[in-house]
């Protein structure tokens, strides 16, 4: 359960994660109001990165990745 | 678990995310989804069928409330539209970073 700090290399985990393990890879998002954040995760049941999304700005950059996601998921391959 | 269709997931999630506003949280998972129910057989049995296409199952979830959906490829440019809306006016709890003017330059100038 570790929190990448920085935006890039999660970005690059996630990416990298994925595409080692297409079938087993889910990918969440939690969100908590009252707290003011954004939780990412992204787990192949072996192992589990997770970035926490504090600022506006990231909500851009959330989604993206998540877009970027969806369309790999829902492919030919 | 509640399968619905992807327009009818995204006012359900509306929904979720009203209630969950005050005090709780909500989740949204994404995942690859080959069209198979069925566990993996074991070793020496014969496999599940692959699809020619495949799809994105995505599930919500609030407290014991649970909602899904099946994304196929052709709905996932209208799909994403509707959910980064949805972001946008649900998520909005996150801090604003003011940018920061440059006074000295406008002093200046």
């Amino acid at each position: 359960m570790v929190f990448v700090k920085n935006w890039e290399d999660f970005e690059i985990a996630v990416e990298n994660m994925y595409m080692a393990n297409p079938q087993n890879c889910r990918y969440t998002m939690k969100y908590v109001h009252s707290k003011g954040h954004i939780l990412l995760k992204m787990t192949d049941n072996v192992k589990c990165v997770q970035y926490k999304a504090e600022n506006m700005p990231d909500l851009k950059k959330i989604e993206k990745i998540t877009s970027n996601l969806v369309g790999h998921m829902a492919s030919k391959e | 678990m509640v399968l619905l269709d992807n327009s009818n997931f995204i006012l359900r999630l509306e929904k979720i995310a009203n209630a969950a506003k005050k005090d709780s949280s909500f989740t949204v998972t994404f995942k690859r989804y080959d069209g198979n129910n069925k566990p993996v057989p074991r070793a020496g049995r014969p496999p599940l069928p692959k699809p020619d296409v495949y799809t994105c199952l995505v599930r919500a979830q609030c407290k014991s409330q649970k909602i899904s959906t099946v994304v196929r490829q052709e709905d996932v440019p209208t799909m994403m539209g509707m959910y980064s809306q949805f972001m946008k006016s649900k998520m909005d709890g996150l801090k604003r970073v003011k940018k920061v003017k440059s006074k000295a330059k406008a002093t200046k100038g």
